[in-house]
């Protein structure tokens, strides 16, 4: 695959040189170096990445092409990854993007509710810029305008499931198992690539003065495997004497909406979704772990900004319908994300602070950042990623705190 | 003869009267406001920004502007730096009193549009040395103006008007304007801060006049405390060439240059 990889890369090279007049080429190099606050001050992270970005425009056509190629440091791998590569076709009144793509529906920040179209890749948390964790995927957009109207329709011919992290990374999180023998069986662990197990998505929006917003409806599979449970008993025994847990993908069919509109000088944004028959892992052995229940996600947010500090506020919160005890989940799952961010030096230092809350755990994971422009696209930055608490989605990565430079040329 | 020459100076002191009745504070920005604009334009503009050791960044837009009647829409997109290529940003303002603007912006590298606060008006364009406000139309009856003087410069002569802003929180204490006399057309300007002392000066290097309509296309705003200057250009300057109402929508700040 990655000889593949190389092969299309230096074709797009040898490509680029001979049309280099219309062919245009971005991107970046960067160098991001991690240490963990520890003892030893073990490097967590050592990467060298370069990002290209080809396009290509004629006519109502255009072409774009992302390869992006990672040198792992501390592994000695490189991995290449082709993030985008699709074509366009524009229209008078409607366009065409055909290939894998990044497609980002919705209000939120951070959040994903509406946002359902890309999966993502989660294998170091939610660390890595948001456009990086987001996935291209194959499929086909289409969409129409009429005035400041805009019909979005996408078909995904296969399933693409969220990317997590190695059972031996630091990012793989905490699952709630009975401690009990268990094996693990990934036979149906897939989704089949045919036509009738494809995806689909349908999004009306609206961009005007007094308000933006969109309403969506999508047939999707869920990202996260059902891990059904199936117990053995030597007889005789009640309690099981092993379990198999059998990862299963399911459908999850969702409809939703989002808003954002400007109040006094400051921004009111809104996003729910309603999914339906969601599969929930639960106490209960009998039902193999599994409990399938609708559920509501929904976030309200707020952007401002006060004395030339850019603020932003979400509260989030996920509601389980018809809830049964043993769901493992609980029926309300709050969480709240706040950023700040000042420029200073005529924009070319800028502080800023962006932190989820799990406030059912009390858990926090805090994001402070320091970015200076040495010149125009020469950019260095120091951060911090502090988790906060011993359980919930953040607290369980206490021991992850991390510490970070990175240094990036924008060409 | 007497009596011709004594008619005469009776009519000149009536006009200058006149004249010295219509030359208020008020009239002359009246008239700086309400000089003729384009119906639309597009230009290529270039931001040199200059710091007080002499280094310099640039910012290169090409920009999209329509006059809708009772509102403007505006829509850029950034060229260069290479990190915010293909960024845009879309402005609509609206000549009702009281409405607030409404700004959205596009980052292609997360691919979404984002409706984003208007009420920061005092914050800076880009790094640059204009504030949003400078860039707008700022609206006449914000201000108490006074006419100080008249004066030349460049061999120009000026109007030289004070105005001091209606609203106490204003980011500027009062700005004082060098109106080019029969162009109505700013020449130069000083604006104090809050502490009434001398912050910036603007001065408009370079003008043209395209289709009976005077555009700016050379001025530089110099802070004076922090001695960080911008040079603004415009070049590539077409205007009333029928730009589409579609230009200003969510398809093309999504589609790019």
């Amino acid at each position: 695959m990655k000889n593949k990889i190389i092969i299309i890369t230096m074709l797009l090279f040898t490509a680029t040189i001979m049309l280099n007049a219309q062919i245009s080429h971005r991107g970046f190099v960067r160098t991001y170096l991690g240490v963990l606050p520890n003892e030893n001050g073990e490097y967590s992270v050592l990467q060298n990445t370069f990002n290209w970005q080809l396009e290509y425009g004629k006519n109502n056509v255009g072409l774009f092409v992302n390869p992006m190629f990672n040198y792992d440091g501390l592994d000695k791998n490189l991995n290449i990854s082709l993030r985008q590569a699709y074509f366009d076709i524009y229209f008078n009144k409607f366009d065409l993007r055909i290939g894998k793509q990044q497609i980002i529906w919705g209000k939120a920040d951070g959040v994903f509710i509406t946002d359902v179209i890309s999966p993502r890749d989660l294998s170091e948390f939610l660390l890595p810029e948001f456009e990086e964790i987001r996935i291209g995927i194959n499929s086909v957009k289409l969409n129409y305008y009429k005035g400041n109207s805009t019909i979005e329709a996408v078909w995904i011919p296969t399933f693409q499931p969220t990317i997590m992290p190695d059972a031996n990374s630091i990012w793989f999180p905490k699952m709630e198992l009975p401690e009990i023998p268990n094996s693990f069986d990934y036979s149906d662990a897939t989704v089949e690539q045919k036509l009738s197990e494809s995806e689909g998505a349908l999004k009306y929006s609206y961009l005007g003065s007094a308000i933006d917003f969109e309403l969506m409806t999508a047939y999707m599979w869920d990202d996260n495997p059902a891990m059904h449970i199936t117990p053995h008993f030597t007889p005789g025994n009640l309690q099981p004497d092993s379990l198999t847990i059998k990862p299963e993908y399911h459908r999850l069919p969702l409809v939703g909406a989002s808003f954002s509109k400007s109040i006094l000088g400051a921004v009111i944004r809104g996003e729910s979704a309603y999914y339906f028959g969601k599969k929930f892992s639960a106490e209960n052995f009998s039902i193999n772990g599994i409990r399938e229940k609708d559920y509501i996600h929904y976030l309200i947010g707020y952007d401002h900004n006060w004395f030339g500090v850019n603020v932003s506020l979400q509260l989030i919160q996920e509601y389980i319908l018809d809830y049964e005890d043993d769901i493992r989940n609980n029926e309300f799952s709050n969480t709240a994300t706040f950023l700040a961010s000042k420029t200073f030096i005529n924009e070319t230092l800028e502080l800023s602070l962006f932190s989820y809350f799990g406030i059912d755990d009390g858990d926090a994971l805090l994001r402070p950042k320091l970015s200076y422009d040495l010149s125009d696209g020469f950019n260095v930055l120091f951060g911090a990623n502090i988790f906060v608490g011993d359980d919930g989605n953040f607290g369980q990565y206490d021991n992850n705190d991390m510490i970070y430079t990175k240094i990036r040329y924008n060409f | 003869m007497k009596k011709f020459t004594l008619m005469l100076l009776t009519l000149l002191m009536i006009v200058s009267m006149l004249s010295a009745q219509e030359l208020t504070g008020l009239q002359i920005i009246q008239n700086v406001y309400n000089r003729p604009t384009a119906e639309d334009q597009t230009a290529d503009l270039t931001m040199s920004l200059i710091n007080s050791r002499g280094n310099k960044r640039v910012r290169e837009i090409k920009q999209y502007l329509k006059d809708f009647g009772d509102m403007e829409k505006k829509i850029m997109f950034f060229v260069a730096p290479a990190d915010v290529y293909n960024t845009s940003f879309m402005n609509w303002s609206y000549d009702k009193d009281g409405k607030d603007d409404d700004q959205w912006i596009y980052l292609p590298a997360l691919r979404r549009v984002k409706r984003i606060s208007s009420d920061s008006k005092s914050d800076y364009f880009m790094g640059s040395d204009f504030t949003y406000d400078d860039l707008g139309d700022r609206q006449p009856n914000q201000d108490t103006h006074k006419l100080l003087r008249e004066e030349e410069i460049d061999g120009e002569t000026c109007y030289v008007v004070e105005s001091i802003p209606k609203e106490e929180e204003y980011m500027y204490s009062k700005t004082i304007t060098w109106v080019i006399k029969d162009k109505w057309i700013g020449k130069k300007k000083d604006f104090y801060d809050e502490g009434k002392d001398l912050l910036k000066t603007l001065s408009v290097d370079e003008t043209k006049k395209i289709n009976d309509i005077i555009i700016i296309t050379l001025s530089k705003m110099e802070n004076i405390q922090s001695k960080h200057k911008t040079i603004m250009k415009l070049e590539n300057v077409k205007i009333n060439v029928g730009v589409s109402d579609l230009k200003f929508t969510e398809r093309m700040m999504k589609r790019g240059i």
